[in-house]
């Protein structure tokens, strides 16, 4: 369980090579055991160079996607992992586990301690989990916080002292590159008894717990018969114990209103001790009914010393924040489009800001256009083909706004307007974009009675709520959209003659439709 | 040279790390290493740029120091700069024990005879242990995390030489126990454990009080390597591949030993411990730590795997990659042991969430939803190796996991291949309100080809469909319901987007002939049912060469015919050609000799025309299987990757003769006298079968007159051939040897030429009859002929010794044809007639026991010696 070498490379489309490596680090001791694991099929780690070219080449990321390549465009090379095979001077190094994030190219190469050939199955090498995780754990040192090139460069230059406290020898001790950054810097804490691993120090001062959650929205909408309109929430907990004593015991319950609705898929953060059984197999992938185990949802665990996701989750909302249906319809010259958006009375309407994104894939940049508005003011991006309408702060009294107008487009030029694969002919969509504060759509929430804290002192506790919406999508209804099995699966008409599922009642009559009796 | 500035060291650093290879071949390679050792010690030198250069090598000490003496000394050094540090803090001790390790790991040099090597085990045990190394060795502000490094090290070193802390075991527990730093101890006494059992379980023995003694085993004494040595040096796999493991197993458990009690409490005790204290380990050293145990206890009596399961519900409910992974080694390890039918349905809820929780990064899910198609089940079904969905993954399960166009295209076909083994076990049922996946199939493939269809789309969107298109006809082979659909489907992309010929052509290489002859069909009629003058001409030609064979010829032709006025550039015209080549190969003729004529007269290119004029002699001249290796494949790999370079050497392999080894074998047969002149019988023997054979003879030294080649249409080994009759010219009588050669077809077709081993004709092979006497008359013309030789000629007198058969046998089993007068079993007279025109006459009489003097006389003094040869030895030869 090690690896042999890592790599960051930052991609740079349009140079000569497409790309620089920015750091590498390689393990010779762990070299010299795959040596030996490895037998007639040991495949050494090659230099930077060599390696930067037929990586870029394998994750087509070399610009020259012109020409059919067998070597990458065959029907048969088929990659379901983001762990490659790399073609390199006649062999294949493998496995190379990579990703690209940010301009960057995160690989490592783990040590599979057996012959190559066969290959064992990906799920049996130890090295390909702690792969990714090392890789991870190097993406959220190098972005946590700030995101400008020069901070991104200090912290590259981090990286080699780090990784001589956090993996000096190819085995990953720590993912979590801070802290081992605070280890180098301070590295005179004497420590008596059992210190978690995991915890570089000891916190002096006021004790305090802050736990904030945001919850992100997101919606596929339809408006079509046949096809479900579905949307999720997925909540993130945030905590951050200000706490004294070397393991304090703490634990922090989130709680639901009585009409709240319940969390599910919860994944919680290794420093929680125990998990109920009822938090365990509560999932989305069971149907709901009103048994569902509805909280308090308590985490014991000991925190660490920084800021930490206590936990996530997902939950299925009855009805979706904002509704909406989008025509486009193309006329000759120009598109006609109307657009119509509801918000629930249900929820906060009180947006730190609210938009709709209106973009205009595979066609030219906007030459004219007629609109009128119920609300809100529209912001015209001609060249990008894109429309803003900025709702701002609040629905209107009525929660129903609407926008149509007519779109014509100037001949394509493919620099500047955006290609899309999925937006050909009249498959369009608009995307909301908002965010309200102090608000979270399940309705979960902690606070002062939510922090058990077995130690000395009264913590002070603050809690924060957030609701954002991320790719939340209402497709044109008068063409073909992209549908998942969900989609498919929630709306049959069929359902009419058998007794209605708690949620579907909901969701008919929010979008007014009558419900039969059951 | 003096130490280098910090400057010139970054430079130089710099310039290595750039390319380690060219730098080491450079000028400056060969001192960096000593170089580097040596400015650790200079005081101009900042710690911060030191620490550059150890951990320079830390990353290349095989370049550095590229054998096991260098090592030696570069390890020494590195000590004695350790040692020689001043007792204040500093940041080099910690990447100086790294080096120092790194290098006799790396370096080969870990072992008893070194000295480096039991200089550094010693020290790094008392850091580890923390003890007082004397004179300020550690400044106490650095006690704590050189013990956590000491302990890295020594992992390391237990990794490289398992059995190295076999008999610090006790000792490590202890401290373990005491105050030592929870992780890196915990993963050393886990690692170390491990290979204990391994390598005691491999020569029979117990852990004995290995987990007790609490004493270093140093003891002020040597490093005791006894169990390094019975483990041979072999690694130990700290995480087994699970295949790997169970191929072990066999082995293991024949040298399983069954522990003690007394062992067995010890050892779960310290598994207990270091179990129990796991939560205080990172996440990843805790999924270490239960590889390593989980491994280390499989198949281990008196050791319940249920030690792990106060673990395992934390370890369920993070969405840690490396601890889910862990409990999946665990369930590989221990099966039903650990994991009940219900627990294993929990493991797989788990994993199916995190396989697609919003809240993971994508590479995570593709990884988790690869677990899900490898799941270690309890009671496994299908074949061993292959992805397959785990019998508790039903449909329902599966709903959030399958594909949408809006994936991206590794998640798209990740999520489709589980669609396509849903689809397989779906067998048409129709299950409730659940839309089919088969039909939901359907349509994502449709998507995909519309997307592949764009005009502006990048290469990947095709890319992307094919891909779909191949992993759907690899799962649902012999599925007409899918088939059918997808080959329409494909038709159509291609009508739509021609230039997608490339990945058409490669689909149709890759996938089953199922699929292949069906969709070539569709894709000629594509092809050919447009006129052949738009701008994709060239697709089309390349579409075209792929399906074109001996089915709607016709219609072909015509495209090609009306194609050809449209190929203006050397492109165009290579592509039809190629296209032509393809028909020929198929078995083409009729109307494709007008249309090689017209080409070759047409087109623009001269070496277009070559090639058609080409195509037509070989079309004209070569029967159809000839045609077919003349134009198929070249057996050589080209040189050149150029086409033109493949054809022209399948061209030389096919017309041109190969120099082959002998595929014949000839022996000359017994000897027949009949006719005027002598005839050699030849027995052909073949060893494969081949066709057309030519045999050439040449007769060294100009003896016989030149000899016909003889020709047989067939020979194969097994089946008996006719023998051969080759008749002789002789222009003196004498033997001759015969140089041989073989001009022959293999079945492959190939013409070769093999040169075989020469024949030899003898002396007697020359021997004719003189035309029968009369009744009576026999008498006067030997009498007559005898006279006639003198007095130009020789005679002589010869002893031939007789064998047991006497006179007689003699001359019956060589000379019986020659015979003119007999007087059995005393005389005999010979006369034969040695082409062109010599003869030899001999007179056998008065025989004794034991031979018989033979009067010889002959008109050409040159055949005495001959005869006289020839009779001595017939005696040897009876």
């Amino acid at each position: 369980m090690a690896q042999r070498a890592v790599w960051l490379i930052s991609h740079e489309p349009g140079t000569p090579l497409c790309g620089t490596v920015r750091f590498s680090r390689r393990y010779p001791t762990v070299e010299k055991r795959a040596r030996v694991f490895n037998g007639a099929s040991y495949v050494p780690i090659p230099e930077d160079g060599p390696f930067l070219k037929a990586l870029l080449f394998e994750l087509r990321l070399l610009d020259d996607d012109k020409d059919f390549v067998e070597s990458r465009d065959s029907c048969s090379r088929i990659n379901k992992t983001s762990i490659y095979g790399l073609l390199i001077g006649g062999e294949e190094l493998w496995p190379v586990v990579a990703f690209l994030k940010n301009d960057i190219i995160y690989a490592c190469v783990p040590l599979v301690e057996q012959t190559l050939s066969p290959r064992p199955p990906l799920i049996s090498v130890s090295g390909v989990s702690q792969g990714f995780e090392f890789l991870f754990g190097i993406q959220d040192f190098l972005y946590s916080g700030q995101k400008n090139d020069s901070e991104l460069n200090t912290k590259l230059s981090q990286l080699p002292d780090l990784l001589l406290q956090a993996c000096p020898f190819g085995t990953l001790l720590d993912a979590n590159l801070k802290n081992s950054l605070d280890n180098t810097n301070f590295a005179s804490v004497t420590q008596p008894q059992k210190q978690p691993a995991w915890k570089t120090g000891t916190y002096k001062g006021k004790p305090q717990v802050s736990i904030s959650i945001t919850e992100k929205v997101k919606s596929m909408q339809y408006d079509k018969q046949g096809i479900a309109d579905t949307w999720q929430v997925v909540g993130t907990v945030t905590c951050k114990c200000d706490l004294e004593g070397i393991m304090p015991n703490v634990t922090i319950s989130l709680n639901l209103p009585t009409n709240g609705s319940p969390l599910q898929d919860i994944l919680v953060h290794p420093c929680v001790t125990s998990l109920d059984s009822a938090i365990l197999t509560s999932s989305s992938i069971d149907a709901m009914d009103d048994s569902a185990f509805s909280g308090p949802y308590k985490f014991p665990l000991t925190p660490p010393l920084e800021s930490f996701n206590l936990c996530y989750y997902t939950s299925q909302v009855p009805v979706p924040p904002i509704l909406g249906f989008y025509q486009m319809k193309e006329e000759e010259v120009q598109l006609r489009i109307t657009i119509n958006l509801k918000l629930h009375e249900s929820v906060k309407n009180n947006f730190e800001f609210c938009e709709a994104h209106i973009p205009f894939y595979n066609r030219g940049p906007i030459t004219h256009l007629e609109y009128k508005t119920s609300f809100g003011q529209l912001e015209v991006f001609r060249e990008k083909s894109l429309l803003i309408w900025i709702i701002g702060q609040k629905f209107p009294k009525s929660m129903e706004i609407s926008l149509s107008g007519t779109v014509t487009f100037g001949a394509k030029s493919h620099e500047k307007q955006p290609f899309d694969p999925i937006c050909i002919g009249e498959t369009a969509y608009l995307k909301l974009h908002f965010r309200i504060l102090d608000y979270t759509l399940t309705g979960c929430y902690a606070d002062q009675h939510s922090v058990q804290v077995f130690a000395s002192g009264k913590p002070k506790i603050s809690a924060h709520r957030k609701l954002i919406s991320s790719d939340y999508y209402i497709w044109n209804s008068k063409a073909p959209a992209p549908v998942t099995y969900g989609s498919l699966l929630l709306l049959d008409l069929s359902f009419l003659q058998s007794p209605l599922p708690q949620l579907k009642k909901k969701q008919l009559h929010f979008k007014g439709i009558p419900i039969p009796e059951a | 040279m003096g130490p280098l500035s910090r400057d010139a060291w970054a430079q130089r650093l710099g310039a290595f790390r750039a390319s380690p290879s060219a730098f080491m071949a450079g000028p400056e390679g060969e001192d960096l290493g000593r170089d580097l050792l040596g400015d650790l010690r200079s005081e101009k030198l900042s710690e911060q740029t030191k620490v550059s250069l150890l951990a320079l090598s830390l990353e290349y000490p095989a370049q550095l120091w590229p054998d096991v003496s260098a090592a030696e000394v570069a390890a020494t050094s590195l000590l004695d700069t350790l040692v020689l540090l001043p007792p204040r803090p500093s940041a080099l001790r910690r990447p100086l024990l790294l080096a120092a390790t790194t290098a006799l790991a790396a370096g080969g040099a870990l072992g008893p005879t070194s000295g480096a090597s039991c200089r550094l085990l010693p020290l790094l045990l008392g850091l580890a242990a923390g003890s007082d190394l004397g004179r300020g060795f550690v400044p106490a502000s650095e006690q704590r995390p050189l013990q956590a490094t000491a302990c890295e090290c020594l992992r390391e070193l237990e990794s490289c030489k398992p059995g190295l802390l076999g008999g610090s075991l006790g000792l490590l527990r202890g401290l373990l126990g005491q105050e030592g730093p929870v992780q890196p101890l915990s993963l050393l006494l886990a690692l170390a454990l491990r290979n204990t059992l391994v390598l005691q379980s491999r020569v029979g023995a117990g852990l004995g009080g290995l987990l007790t003694d609490k004493v270093s085993p140093t003891g002020g004494g040597p490093w005791d390597w006894t169990l390094v040595e019975e483990g041979d040096g072999r690694l130990q796999p700290q995480a087994p591949s699970w295949p790997a493991a169970e191929e072990g197993e066999g082995e293991r458990s024949l040298t399983a030993r069954e522990h003690s009690p007394e062992e067995a409490r010890e050892l779960r005790a310290a598994v207990i411990q270091l179990l129990d204290t796991s939560y205080l380990l990172t996440p990843v050293a805790q999924a270490q730590l239960l590889w390593l145990l989980g491994w280390a206890l499989r198949g281990l009596q008196g050791q319940p795997p249920a030690l792990f399961k106060p673990q395992l519900v934390r370890l369920l409910g993070t969405a840690q990659l490396t601890l889910l992974h862990a409990v999946l080694a665990l369930k590989a390890a221990f099966g039903e042991a650990l994991f009940t039918a219900q627990d294993e349905a929990l493991l797989l809820r788990r994993l199916t969430l995190a396989a697609q929780h919003p809240a993971l990064p994508p590479p995570t899910h593709l990884f988790y939803l690869h677990c899900l198609l490898s799941f270690p089940e309890n009671w496994p079904l299908g074949p061993e190796g292959e992805e397959a969905a785990p019998l508790l993954l039903g449909p329902q399960l599966c709903r959030g996991l399958l594909p949408s166009l809006l994936h991206d295209p590794m998640a798209l076909l990740a999520r489709l291949h589980l669609l396509c083994l849903l689809c397989a076990e779906d067998e048409e049922e129709e299950k409730g309100h659940l839309p089919s996946p088969r039909h939901y199939l359907e349509e994502l493939l449709a998507g995909l080809r519309q997307r592949a269809a764009l005009d502006e789309g990048p290469r990947a969107l095709a890319t992307v469909c094919f891909q779909a298109s191949y992993l759907v006809t690899r799962c649902l082979a012999g599925q007409p319901t899918v088939l059918t659909p997808l080959i329409h489907g494909l038709a159509q992309l291609y009508r739509v987007r021609p230039m997608l010929a490339s990945h058409f052509v490669d689909f149709l290489d890759q996938v089953d002939s199922e699929l292949r002859e069906p969709l070539k069909v569709v894709l000629r009629q594509e092809v050919v049912s447009r006129p052949g003058r738009d701008e994709a001409l060239c697709w089309h030609l390349k579409m075209l060469a792929k399906v074109a064979d001996g089915d709607a010829q016709s219609a072909t032709l015509n495209f090609l015919q009306a194609a050809a006025a449209h190929c203006m550039n050397w492109d165009l015209q290579q592509g039809l050609l190629r296209v032509c080549r393809a028909l020929l190969r198929a078995g083409v003729r009729g109307g494709l000799v007008d249309l090689l004529q017209v080409l070759a007269r047409q087109l623009e290119d001269p070496d277009g025309r070559d090639h058609a004029r080409l195509y037509y002699i070989l079309l004209a001249h070569l029967a159809g299987p000839k045609l077919g290796v003349a134009l198929g494949p070249s057996l050589a790999p080209p040189a050149l990757a150029s086409s033109l370079v493949a054809e022209n050497q399948g061209f030389v392999a096919a017309l041109m003769v190969q120099e082959a080894p002998a595929l014949v074998r000839l022996s000359v047969g017994s000897h027949g006298v009949k006719g005027p002149l002598p005839v050699l019988k030849l027995q052909p023997e073949a060893l494969e079968p081949i066709y057309s054979l030519e045999l050439r003879f040449r007769v060294e030294g100009q003896l016989y007159a030149p000899l016909q080649a003889v020709h047989v249409p067939c020979l194969c080994p097994g089946r008996p051939a006719r023998p051969l009759l080759l008749p002789l010219q002789p222009r003196c009588p004498a033997p001759a040897r015969l140089d041989v050669h073989a001009l022959y077809t293999t079945s492959t077709g190939l013409t070769c030429h093999a040169h075989l081993p020469p024949l030899f004709v003898n002396f007697a092979d020359l021997f004719l009859p003189f035309p029968k006497p009369p009744e009576g008359a026999g008498l006067g013309f030997f009498e007559e002929l005898w006279d006639s030789c003198l007095p130009e000629g020789a005679e002589s007198c010869v002893w031939c010794p007789l064998g047991p058969q006497g006179l007689e046998g003699l001359v019956s089993h060589h000379l019986e044809p020659f015979v003119v007068v007999a007087q059995p079993p005393t005389s005999y007279y010979v006369a034969i007639h040695l082409p062109p025109n010599s003869k030899l006459l001999l007179r056998l009489e008065a025989a004794l026991a034991d031979g018989v003097p033979v009067a010889l006389r002959t008109d050409d003094w040159a055949v005495l010696p001959l005869a006289g040869d020839y009779l001595r030895g017939l005696a040897a030869a009876l």
